[in-house]
């Protein structure tokens, strides 16, 4: 998963490279986590367990959120606006 | 994350047992469910599992409902036979009433269950709705012999009293 580091980089450059990283990975997954919970979850609350209708709600919401993710990062590294 | 959470019963453990009631109100920390967990509840949100489990519990059902009223139903003719043949004569009553309850009521739990774990999943919400949906396409796929006007009132009827039987059960939540 970790991409290849570039040659010529510091060990302390990659080091906080790799802070970064998991920085950003830990902040999108509580916003997804967050954001999916608040869609999909009756907050009155009758027992502990997910069912079924919450379990294919939240497979929609990370695939959705993924997805568009995955978009925007790709519309931001190509260096065009976001339309 | 994975860290923190895999250090914290090495910690709580390595602490020394004081007293027992110190050890109890201690605050155990969050525990992520481990795969067989997880495959263990997945198995459960399978449609054709639960359908089959539920027609296998209404088919048990219906059996204890035919056997019951079975016995209840069968006039019995002093006359004309002796008691061995009577007794013979109500089993097989019975075991035949009870066959043709437990068709039926298996039938209908299979359907129900059915129709509500795809609606469920087709909706992605956990609604009284589904159990009306699922109780007219019961009630209607059963009486639909009867012709189009016997099959809407069947969903009708039978999509109401699954209604009231959920909010029956979930009345002290």
């Amino acid at each position: 998963m970790a991409s290849p580091i570039p040659v010529g980089v510091t060990k302390e450059q990659a080091f906080s490279m790799a802070q970064t990283e998991m920085e950003y990975r830990v902040e999108l997954f509580n916003k997804l986590a967050q954001t999916c919970f608040n869609k999909c979850v009756d907050k009155r609350y009758k027992e502990a367990e997910l069912n079924m209708g919450e379990n294919s709600c939240i497979d929609r919401c990370v695939s959705k959120y993924w997805q568009v993710n995955g978009m925007v990062g790709q519309l931001l590294s190509a260096g065009k606006p976001p339309v | 994350m994975a860290d923190s959470s895999a250090a914290e019963p090495t910690t709580g453990a390595s602490s020394p047992p004081v007293a027992s009631d110190e050890n109890s109100t201690q605050i155990q920390p969050i525990r992520m469910p481990t795969i067989e967990e997880i495959r263990a509840q997945e198995v459960w949100n399978n449609c054709a599992v639960r359908a089959v489990t539920s027609g296998v519990m209404g088919g048990g059902l219906g059996l204890m409902m035919g056997l019951f009223l079975g016995a209840l139903d069968n006039p019995i003719t002093h006359d004309t036979m002796t008691a061995r043949q009577q007794f013979v004569f109500t089993a097989k009553q019975m075991g035949q009433r009870s066959w043709n309850s437990c068709k039926t009521f298996a039938v209908m739990g299979l359907v129900f269950s059915a129709a509500e774990c795809i609606v469920e999943k087709a909706r992605a919400k956990h609604d009284t709705v589904n159990t009306a949906i699922a109780g007219c396409v019961t009630g209607g796929s059963m009486s639909a012999r009867g012709g189009p006007k016997a099959a809407c009132i069947g969903c009708a009827g039978f999509a109401t009293f699954s209604v009231l039987i959920e909010k029956f059960f979930d009345r002290h939540t």
